[in-house]
């Protein structure tokens, strides 16, 4: 962020200069996601699932906003850790201020298997970014136990499991077919 | 308790990737002040000022009404600032618009800007982190999904970016000028979010546009012909749960239907002359064709594909140039608000459309989640004439 | 203009530090203030919310605050990134149409997780003010200071003004700090930001207010006794702190002026007195006398949850008529350093 120089601009351009502001915020995890956090540690992965119209959400957000009802921890499900990705893009990165990344790389939808719920701008990993595609079956690659950590789950990063799932991997089973995942483009 | 309300005065900026010869208020008060000298009318004219642009970390000016209240002359008037992510633009020009319907006041100025050169969008997107995907990283998916359902060919998404780009050089204050860019030089473009390439995307840019709202008996004196605010609709959904359909978004649907009922539109596509779509990546004009229903399921890409929505056919769509020739992102929705009115005015330059009488503009933001949409005509009537 | 309403509102606690995400508790409120005004959600013809990106330290952080809302099917729907008595304008103003006649508005925000000094300085010219690290107490301090330069407030007042404030919140349960020395003690303490002491100041706190409008067919069916809003304006005056004079509330009279405050006596009045001294100048503003009871809740100094304190003070106002009995109350927000733009609004039992 900068402010633009302050040189009275007759007739010249005004000219800019770079003003770096750091702010900082620290947010208290709220009780549901400090659950769920604590669960992905073990090596669980959880949701809710709504009592009144039985859509699974995760992580947990101790609410369904569909229905406008409460969530508590008496709704939480156990959720596979494989799915199907429903859809995906490729993304190149673009070099903004702090960007790590410098190639181009894959954030998909993944629908779980049993009783659902959907995990959304996952990685996909062990696979070309190429051959990524709907349909495609794949399991959670869990970091070993002891290299798991929750630093960057906050109240905010719906969907996320960095830190404990390093990505997800093609299980190599039979695609599920596109069709049937219409109303999960997510 | 409603009465007309009409556009007398429309505003804006050259928008470039740097306007790093004015200053903030000087940035809105250039659009302003065009705006006014449009209507006839002077800063001490306006009864009140609405302000809207996307996220304040765009700039990292927090509540910017404030520090802009000087420049927009509202000392001792009313200000207010709206925000409702990339629809802001359009809904702002509803909130100014509602004001004047309603009585509360006569004459609003109504004003929107983003100047993403004095701050950075894409950290401010991404949240500031690394791994970041842009708003084309989130829409990317969807386009996919329209082009999978509709069957539509990938060479509808070229047309679209080739055709918005030759209706720019027709436009002075747009962004991109490439009047020569062909097909193959979208095709040939790197990819940035497959399945969309560079040409297929909005650039990113330094703007801002400004209207001038007013009465029945302030456009009767205003020195150039008003357009008439016709209809207005707002909706928002939730942008994530499952079952969700993001490439014909319900709120999308629904906004359009109201808009469409106020204005006493009952067939679109036939009825309307022109339209602003907000467009930032190519497959969206032919989603929103179907999306606000002007196309039926999988005629969108039709439509474009057939030169139905070129600056000369039966239903030009974005003949400015659209966002995908200048995206300041904040000013983006009001922009579509204002080249609609600039038509129906019959003053839009070289990109007029011919006898544009009716036209229709939309604005959406967040995850295809917020819609902004207005209906403006040459006359109050002038829907009826089309029957 | 159509009559409009005030016929359900609902508050938060306000916590110093609160677990729960805006949306979570942002939840039990709007739900709440729509049960109190006896309506179903969906009969609601327009929504308007209220909130800050900068102070959750996100960008869109209000788009997950529509989770809260019931926002499906789509709903009509609109946002200031303001305080949310702006958002009550709004959604006034969307009623004068006449073709709904239910609106509901809400603020919300955490001031927890930031630190609102560097926060609020970028809410000043990006080019003059922010580079100087003005921050709202400093900036307080000097309007203080001229006040008190001018003899129109002693120090006493100030801690008096806090005295009282706190000592009212005791019987509000959405207060943050309900009790408080006498003004002799308080006076004892040190200065934070002389002249300012920590009384002067209000509480760094989380929390949210929602509000339900109707027009007057729908408020009288659902509402044994509506707080009818008779008038509510807002002004705005120039942003450089040396172009002002602050050591009077100009934009304030304006408003109060155009919401008609000196049509009638008042009874009760609901002020964003953020800082004590501000109090005194915006009662001089509106031209209430020693018989008005000021902020009877406590006020901004006994619970300041920013982007809801305003709409709070609304709420409060309405309820005083609701259900205190009250004739006729005066509300007022604001927003910017130093009472920059001020709204204030009328509301009658009858």
């Amino acid at each position: 962020m900068s402010a633009a120089d302050t040189a009275p601009a007759e007739d010249g351009p005004v000219t800019m200069m770079d003003y770096f502001m750091q702010l900082e915020y620290h947010e208290l995890l709220c009780p549901v996601v400090r659950r769920y956090a604590s669960q992905l540690l073990e090596g669980r992965l959880v949701g809710h699932k709504c009592p009144s119209c039985g859509l699974v959400y995760v992580p947990p957000r101790g609410y369904c906003p569909i229905c406008v009802v409460e969530t508590t921890d008496a709704d939480e499900i156990v959720l596979a850790d494989k799915g199907t990705v429903t859809n995906y893009t490729v993304v190149t990165p673009v070099q903004y201020y702090g960007q790590e990344e410098t190639e181009p790389f894959v954030r998909a939808s993944i629908l779980l298997d049993g009783e659902g719920g959907m995990m959304n701008l996952q990685d996909i990993v062990d696979v070309p970014v190429d051959d990524v595609h709907v349909g495609m079956r794949v399991e959670a690659v869990w970091k070993p136990p002891g290299e798991r950590n929750v630093d960057e789950i906050s109240n905010r990063s719906w969907g996320s499991a960095e830190g404990c799932i390093d990505g997800w991997r093609p299980t190599g089973d039979p695609d599920v077919p596109a069709e049937q995942l219409r109303d999960k483009a997510f | 308790m409603s009465r007309p309300a009409a556009v007398v005065g429309i505003g804006q900026t050259k928008h470039k990737k740097k306007r790093d010869d004015v200053s903030l208020p000087g940035l809105v008060r250039e659009a302003a002040q065009r705006a006014l000298d449009d209507a006839d009318l002077t800063w001490t004219d306006i009864d009140a000022v609405v302000l809207g642009k996307a996220p304040d970390p765009f700039e990292g000016v927090m509540m910017p009404e404030l520090s802009l209240a000087d420049a927009l002359g509202a000392t001792g008037k009313p200000i207010m600032r709206v925000h409702t992510a990339g629809s802001v633009g359009g809904s702002t020009a509803l909130v100014a618009t509602h004001l004047v319907q309603t009585g509360v006041h006569d004459k609003v100025l109504t004003v929107a800007y983003e100047k993403q050169a004095e701050g950075n969008a894409q950290w401010g997107l991404a949240g500031g982190r690394s791994g970041g995907m842009g708003a084309g990283g989130i829409f990317a998916p969807w386009m996919r999904s329209y082009m999978t359902r509709s069957g539509a060919p990938e060479h509808i998404g070229w047309m679209v970016a080739v055709k918005d780009r030759r209706n720019a050089a027709k436009n002075p204050y747009a962004h991109l000028q490439m009047p020569d860019l062909t097909i193959e030089d979208v095709k040939e473009s790197p990819m940035l979010w497959e399945p969309i390439h560079w040409h297929e995307s909005c650039p990113s840019s330094d703007g801002a546009c400004a209207l001038v709202l007013t009465t029945e008996d302030g456009a009767k004196k205003a020195p150039h012909p008003p357009a008439w605010v016709l209809g207005t609709a707002m909706r928002s959904e939730l942008g994530t749960f499952p079952g969700r359909d993001p490439v014909r978004p319900q709120a999308g649907v629904e906004c359009a239907h109201e808009v469409y009922d106020m204005a006493g539109i009952t067939d679109p596509r036939k009825q309307c002359d022109v339209a602003e779509l907000y467009v930032p990546f190519s497959w969206y004009e032919p989603m929103w064709l179907e999306g606000h229903d002007i196309a039926g399921p999988g005629d969108g890409w039709r439509m474009v594909e057939s030169g139905e929505t070129q600056i000369d056919g039966e239903f030009p769509v974005n003949p400015s140039g659209g966002v995908l020739s200048s995206n300041p992102i904040g000013a983006s929705g009001m922009l579509r608000f204002a080249e609609a009115a600039l038509q129906v005015r019959g003053r839009a330059g070289e990109h007029q459309v011919p006898d544009a009488k009716v036209g229709l503009a939309q604005a959406y933001g967040g995850a295809a989640q917020y819609f902004a949409m207005w209906v403006v005509g040459a006359t109050l009537d002038a829907v009826d004439q089309k029957r | 203009m159509l009559d409009v309403a005030i016929v359900g509102y609902a508050q938060s606690p306000s916590w110093r530090n609160a677990e729960l995400t805006e949306p979570q508790f942002l939840f039990p409120v709007i739900s709440e203030a729509i049960e109190r005004a006896g309506i179903e959600r969906r009969d609601i013809g327009f929504t308007c919310a209220g909130s800050c990106d900068y102070l959750s330290g996100q960008t869109f952080a209000f788009v997950s605050n529509l989770e809260a809302v019931g926002a499906w099917p789509p709903i009509s729907e609109s946002h200031v990134e303001m305080d949310g008595a702006w958002a009550l304008y709004e959604a006034w103003v969307r009623l004068q149409h006449g073709d709904i006649d239910l609106a509901l508005a809400f603020g919300s925000g955490k001031s927890s997780p930031g630190r609102l000094d560097e926060v609020f300085s970028l809410q000043l010219d990006p080019y003059t003010l922010t580079p100087l690290g003005a921050d709202p107490v400093s900036l307080a301090a000097l309007q203080a200071r001229a006040m008190l330069d001018k003899g129109t407030i002693t120090e006493r007042d100030m801690a008096e003004i806090a005295a009282r404030s706190r000592q009212s919140a005791a019987d509000n349960p959405h207060a943050q700090i309900r009790s408080s020395p006498d003004a002799d003690a308080l006076l004892q303490e040190p200065y934070l930001t002389a002249p300012l002491r920590r009384h002067d100041l209000p509480p760094v706190s989380d929390g949210a207010c929602a509000v339900v409008l109707a027009t007057a067919d729908r408020a009288r069916a659902t509402c044994e006794r509506p707080a009818w809003i008779r008038g509510i304006d807002h002004r705005v005056e120039p942003h450089q702190p040396g172009m002002r004079d602050l050591t009077e509330s100009i934009s304030t009279r304006q408003a109060a002026k155009h919401a008609g405050v000196d049509d009638a006596p008042v009874d009760v009045a609901e002020l964003c007195a953020t800082f004590t001294h501000q109090e005194r100048l915006l009662r001089e503003a509106m031209g209430l006398d020693d018989t008005v009871r000021v902020n009877p809740s406590g006020g901004p100094l006994a619970a300041n949850p920013v982007m809801a304190v305003g709409l709070a003070r609304i709420a409060e106002a309405a309820r005083a008529i609701s259900e205190g009995g009250a004739g006729r109350a005066v509300a007022h927000a604001t927003s910017g350093q130093c009472l920059q733009q001020n709204l204030v609004c009328v509301l009658e039992g009858a």
